[in-house]
Formats: C-alpha cells, sequence, structure tokens
C-alpha cells in the first residue's frame, strides 16, 4: 500500500528527511520501519540528548519528539533545537493526553501533536500535512482526479462531464480526498476535518459517509477512485485494487 | 511555637477572668466600704459640731463660759482621734485638744467663704503626719460672740484597716483565681471527653474500615456538625474508594477477553505455517482488537481527566441547538442509511466546554440512533427551565427494564452482559456523558416508558 503512495508525494524530487527521537525501543523502530516504508528518510535517537545533537547536525524536514525522554526530555530537545535557528516541523507524541501538554507543546512551537495510542495512519496523515504545509502550492480553483473535476468556486462536481449532486458535506469529503490524493486517510482525521468531531465515535458514521460518496462519484464509472484501506483508513487515488476483503 | 493544649488554653482563660473578676469586685467592695467609713466620720463630726453650737448658744454670761471648756472636754471624752478647736474671731485659739495644733488655713477658709462656712465646710488635712477629716463651722454664742469652731477626726485607724482589706482582698482574689484555674483544667478535661473519644474512634480508622460511622446520637450538640461532616466526608471517601476499586476490577476484566483472544489468535497463527495472505488476515484481525483497546484506554483516561480537572480552558458560551444541527449532519448519512431520521425541537444557550458538551450530545444521539428502530425519528429537546437548561434524547424502542436504568450512565454497564458487539464501544458511552455533565454542575438521568427510551442531562443556566 505505501510502496503506491510513495510515488505521489515527491513532487519536489527531494526525499524527506525525517528525525524521530523515541526512547521506546519498539515503538521506536517501528515508526522507523512504517515512517521508512511510506517513503521518507527517518533516523532514530533514543535520548534527547543525541536527539539534539541529530537535529541541529542534520537537515531534517521534520521531527517527530516524544515528550517523556531520558536525559532532555521533548520540550527540552524542541528549545534547543529552535534556538540553534531551526525551523523545522516538530510533531509531539505524549502518553499523556492532557490539554495543559497539549497547551504547553503548541505555546513554545510545536506543530502537532498526538497522543499514545495513536493510529499509525493517523501519525502519517499528519506527517504528511505538515510537510505540505513548508510546500503551499498556488491554490487551484478546480481540483481533479481522473475524469473526476471538483469546481471549488462553483461548487460543482462532476465526473465524465456529468453532474453529480453532491450535500455540503459531500462535497467536503471529496474535497479533502481530492487535496490529499494518494494518502490514506483515517477515519478519525476525516471526522476532525470533514464534521469537525474531534474525539473518536464508537459508530461507523464515516463508513456510511464514505459508501455514499462512493456510490454517487465511482458507481457506474471507472476507474474507481476511493478505495477502502483495511484497518486504515480510506484513500482516494487511480488504479489500486480495494484491500478491503 | 507549639500552640497551648485546649485544657491549658481554657484553664488560663478561666484564671484570668475569675482574677480579673475578682479584682474588679474587691475594688467595688473596697469603694464602698470607705465611703461607709466616710459617712460615718461625717455623722459622727456633724453630731459634735451640733453640740458645740449648742453649748455656745446656750452659754450666756461668763459663768456660762467659764463652764464651756469643761462642758467641751466632757463632750469629747471617749473619742478616740477627735480632735476640736474653738477659736474667736480675731484668731485667738478659746479652746483646744490638747497637744493638736490645726493649721491656720483651715480657719482662713472659712473667713474666705463666710456663707458657705455658716453651713459648714467639709474639709481633709494632714498635721503632724496625721490625715484628719472634718469640717469647720462658724457659730454664734449666747451672748452673740462669733466663733470658728473646728472638728477633726483622725482617719489613720480608718487607713490602716483598708491596708489590711485590699490585701486581704487582693490574696483571696489571687487563690480564687488559682482555684478556678484547677478547676478549669478539671471541668475542662472532663468536658472534652466526648472529644477525645471520636479522636480515638477517628483515630481507629483506616481505609479497610471505611464503612464506619461517628455516633451521633451520643455526642454533645457543639459536636453532631463536626461528626456529621466528617462522616460526610467517610461517605465520600468510601464511595471513592469503592468506584476505584471497582473501576480497577472492570479495567482488568474488560481487558482480559481482548488480550486472551490475541494470545490465543497469535498461538493458534504460529503452530503451523501459514501463507502471507493468512497472516495479513491475522493482522487485521489483531488490529481491530487493538484498535478497540485502545479506543477503550482514551475513553478511561478521557473519563479520569473530567473527573479530576476543572473546565480547561473554562467556560465559554455554548449554543447548544447549533451543536446539535452540527451533530445531524454529522450522523445524518448513518441515520438515514438505518432509517431513522433526525429532529431538533426548542434553543438553549449554557456556559460550558463545547468540544465537552458536543461530545456529551454525540453520544447520546448515537446511542438514541442505535437503539431506533427504523422508520421512527429520534428527538432532540432543549428546553429552558428556571436556573437549568435541559437536554433530552429521545427514541422510540424496546424499554430498558426499570433494575438496569439507575446504572446506565457507569461504567462498563452492559443490558445484557453477554452481548459484546462490534460497535457497542466498550460500554464507557454514556458514563464519559455523565462525568462532562457532572464537570459542569449538571447532571444526567434516563426513563423508558412507554415505548420511549428519554435520556437525558440538566446544566445549571449561566
Amino acid at each position: 500500500m505505501f510502496a503506491s503512495c510513495t510515488a505521489r508525494i515527491w513532487h519536489d524530487g527531494a526525499t524527506m528527511k525525517l528525525l524521530i527521537v523515541e526512547d521506546e525501543p519498539k515503538t521506536g523502530e517501528y515508526l522507523k520501519q512504517g515512517l521508512g516504508e511510506a517513503g521518507f528518510v527517518v533516523d532514530l535517537a533514543r535520548d534527547g540528548w543525541e536527539g539534539l545533537e541529530l537535529a541541529k547536525a542534520g537537515h531534517y524536514d521534520l521531527l517527530i519528539l516524544d515528550v517523556m525522554l531520558p536525559g532532555l526530555n521533548g520540550w527540552q530537545v524542541l528549545e534547543g533545537v529552535r534556538r540553534a535557528g531551526n525551523e523545522a516541523p516538530v510533531l509531539f507524541l505524549t502518553a499523556r493526553d492532557q490539554v495543559e501538554d497539549r497547551v504547553k507543546g503548541l505555546e513554545m512551537g510545536a506543530d502537532d501533536y498526538l497522543a499514545k495510542p495513536f493510529a499509525f495512519a493517523e501519525l502519517l496523515a499528519r506527517v504528511r500535512s505538515l510537510l505540505r504545509r513548508g510546500h503551499a502550492s498556488l491554490e487551484s480553483t478546480v481540483l481533479s482526479v481522473a475524469d473526476l473535476e471538483l469546481d471549488l468556486l462553483r461548487r460543482r462536481a462532476t465526473r465524465a462531464g456529468q453532474r453529480i449532486d453532491l450535500t455540503a458535506k459531500e462535497f467536503a469529503l471529496l474535497e479533502l480526498f481530492l487535496r490529499r490524493q494518494g494518502e490514506v486517510l483515517p477515519r478519525s482525521l476525516i471526522a476532525s476535518q470533514v464534521w469537525d468531531m474531534n474525539f473518536d465515535s464508537d459508530t461507523n458514521v464515516i463508513d456510511v459517509a464514505v459508501r455514499r460518496l462512493r456510490v454517487k462519484i465511482d458507481e457506474g464509472y471507472e476507474p474507481k477512485l476511493i478505495h477502502t484501506v483495511r484497518g486504515m483508513g480510506y484513500v482516494l487515488e487511480v488504479g489500486t485494487g480495494d484491500t478491503s476483503a | 511555637m507549639k500552640p497551648l493544649s485546649l485544657t491549658a488554653r481554657i484553664s488560663l482563660l478561666f484564671a484570668v477572668s475569675a482574677g480579673l473578676v475578682l479584682l474588679v469586685t474587691s475594688l467595688f467592695l473596697a469603694r464602698a466600704v470607705d465611703a461607709h467609713f466616710e459617712e460615718g466620720d461625717r455623722h459622727e463630726v456633724g453630731g459634735k459640731l451640733e453640740l458645740i453650737r449648742n453649748l455656745f448658744a446656750n452659754a450666756r454670761g461668763k459663768a456660762a463660759f467659764d463652764r464651756l471648756p469643761q462642758q467641751l472636754d466632757d463632750a469629747l471624752v471617749g473619742h478616740h482621734g477627735l480632735v476640736v478647736e474653738v477659736a474667736e474671731s480675731g484668731g485667738n485659739v478659746w479652746y483646744a485638744t490638747p497637744g493638736v495644733i490645726f493649721p491656720p488655713t483651715l480657719r482662713q477658709a472659712c473667713t474666705d467663704e463666710p456663707v458657705r462656712c455658716a453651713k459648714g465646710l467639709l474639709l481633709q488635712w494632714d498635721q503632724a503626719d496625721v490625715g484628719y477629716r472634718g469640717e469647720v463651722l462658724s457659730i454664734v454664742a449666747g451672748d452673740g460672740s462669733p466663733f470658728v469652731v473646728t472638728v477633726g477626726l483622725d482617719v489613720a485607724r480608718h487607713e490602716s484597716f483598708m491596708r489590711t482589706f485590699m490585701t486581704v482582698l487582693v490574696v483571696a482574689a489571687a487563690l480564687a483565681a488559682l482555684a478556678t484555674a484547677a478547676l478549669g483544667w478539671l471541668v475542662t478535661r472532663w468536658g472534652l471527653t466526648p472529644l477525645r473519644q471520636v479522636t480515638d474512634l477517628v483515630g481507629g480508622m483506616s481505609a479497610e474500615r471505611l464503612t464506619e460511622r461517628l455516633p451521633t446520637a451520643t455526642l454533645p450538640r457543639e459536636l453532631v456538625p463536626l461528626a456529621q461532616a466528617f462522616n460526610a466526608m467517610l461517605a465520600r471517601l468510601d464511595d471513592s474508594f469503592r468506584r476505584l476499586s471497582e473501576f480497577s476490577a472492570n479495567i482488568a476484566h474488560e481487558l482480559r477477553t481482548p488480550i486472551s483472544n490475541l494470545m490465543t489468535q497469535t498461538q493458534v497463527a504460529l503452530s503451523v505455517a501459514r501463507n502471507a495472505e493468512e497472516y495479513k488476515e491475522i493482522l487485521y484481525s489483531s488490529l481491530e482488537e487493538y484498535e478497540r483497546m485502545a479506543q477503550m484506554v482514551s475513553d478511561m483516561l478521557y473519563i479520569a481527566q473530567t473527573e479530576n480537572g476543572p473546565l480547561q480552558p473554562g467556560p465559554t458560551p455554548v449554543d447548544l441547538a447549533e451543536e446539535a444541527r452540527g451533530l445531524f449532519e454529522y450522523f445524518e448519512a448513518w441515520a438515514a442509511e438505518r432509517g431513522v431520521s433526525l429532529a431538533l425541537s426548542g434553543e438553549a444557550q449554557v456556559a460550558g466546554d463545547r468540544l465537552m458538551l458536543r461530545r456529551a450530545m454525540s453520544n447520546l444521539v448515537a446511542n438514541a440512533i442505535r437503539h431506533c428502530p427504523g422508520g421512527n425519528t429520534v428527538k432532540v429537546l432543549l428546553e429552558r427551565a428556571s436556573g437549568t437548561v435541559s437536554v433530552t434524547v429521545e427514541n422510540p424502542g424496546p424499554e430498558i427494564a426499570a433494575e438496569h436504568l439507575p446504572h446506565l450512565f457507569e461504567r462498563f454497564y452492559r443490558v445484557d452482559p453477554s452481548r459484546r458487539r462490534m460497535g457497542d464501544g466498550a460500554g464507557l458511552g454514556l458514563a464519559i456523558v455523565r462525568s462532562i455533565i457532572q464537570a459542569h454542575g449538571g447532571s444526567v438521568g434516563v426513563t423508558s416508558a412507554a415505548g420511549v427510551t428519554r435520556f437525558y442531562f440538566e446544566l445549571p443556566f449561566a
């Protein structure tokens, strides 16, 4: 799955370099493996001092910091990095999903925050979103993939030239998919971006909403665009088989 | 410095106040005695003056005048400390108690104020280290010649009596104060016995015996509020302890099933060599189980935070109707798929945490949609009563048995313990609602009757 999106995120040809500072050995290894397989070059530091040294020496596009670290903690690493004039985006990981932590991290210049346990797809989506922030391309008013077009100004969607009627939320959902083509979007991210629901609901609301959108834009057309990535979420792209059973 | 013990403090206060009261009483007493003496003196002096005036008034002729000194001596016999001087208006002393010389200022005073002197001038003076209290009076003899009579009374004996009297009083006061202190100590010790008993009872309590309560019936009235407050605190502690241990038991129980599933599944998977597709399938299945556990853990953390902390960053105005409409948009597709429609009535604003309130309403709406038979409507009613705002989420459907109703908001409570379907969540949805609403100072409730189930919460109206 990751191989198929790898090609798509390197629009400028450069490979993105990430630094993970994480002391929990298993977590660190899996994050490194997962992000590596998603096409990033990943370095892993085991404690705060090592992390700070690496962050200052290497030119990383993004730092992923655990808060609770031996040596320096995540905040102190961030402080050191910022003092050294490094403005790379920083994503914090912490087991303590308390509001104070979030507020503190954002005040200190962290760019995003993820509470453990988190879904890997969620991390990947946030990493890509942070990396994209630095490379904002010219805002296009028409988004498209294959023969699907979304006109943001006129609020119109067409597939193979045929007008498709979408509700406001379906339009917003499709816009999210089109803006993040090739990325696996976890359900929690979709709920938060489209409906501003920032907590996990124990319902399959997102599945139903995506299914309805799918009926409108994919039924009767080829190729299929929206795919279920089992255990992770949904992706909009051309030509990948659905991984759902 | 260590504060004085209650007993010492009360005994000391007793002693000081008793001492003060006695001292003041003594002063009044001394003053009264002194005044009594003075009154007696004046009376005696006045009587003598009257006598002398009469003697002189009746003295006509030389023979009578010659008899006067003898008469005066007779009149004064036996009056210890009484001194008399009779002077002619020119200043010659005509008669005087032997050995006593009066200061001339006394007569001078009479000369200065003749009118008042005719009625008698009250005076006090010292003569040869002896204090006198007396009176000066101008009189007229039977032959018309004027005289000035001074009668004085030695007050030394009164003064010495007063000194002794005061000494006795002060000593008595001091002794009484000491006695009061000692009594106070005893009385306080005795009076504080119930407090010591309470202390002993409280000291014997421990986390294992939180169900014990202080007996309020046998306590003195003053200690009852203390005991009641303490009992109330015990009840809260007991409740918290009980909930905590129940909670731990629940967590263990809830985690045991998925973990044992995962272990068995993994062991079975590893027991035979399989192809990649099969391994993948097993991993997917594990992932679902992990996700459920992760959801449960974060829900529990959320509840713990909500229950323990104040609202962050503080209450802001929340339009509940707007939130409900947002939720309807979110649940629209899911509800439509189940053939359930959504309806909102009423308007209400409260002060609170928007995200938390939205989550609480979301859980109730999701719950209602899940249990609403197709073709029916889930209704959200917003109402404002005096001082409160109530939010009711109702759905028609099978009634919930009455015995379950009081427990529905408890963590992990399930109406049917054997049922643990996917999509039913970890059984924490309603517990989250309760913790959110309680954090807002509100209350939650549920009714289920006549084919309609209503979950509601009430919030204090800001």
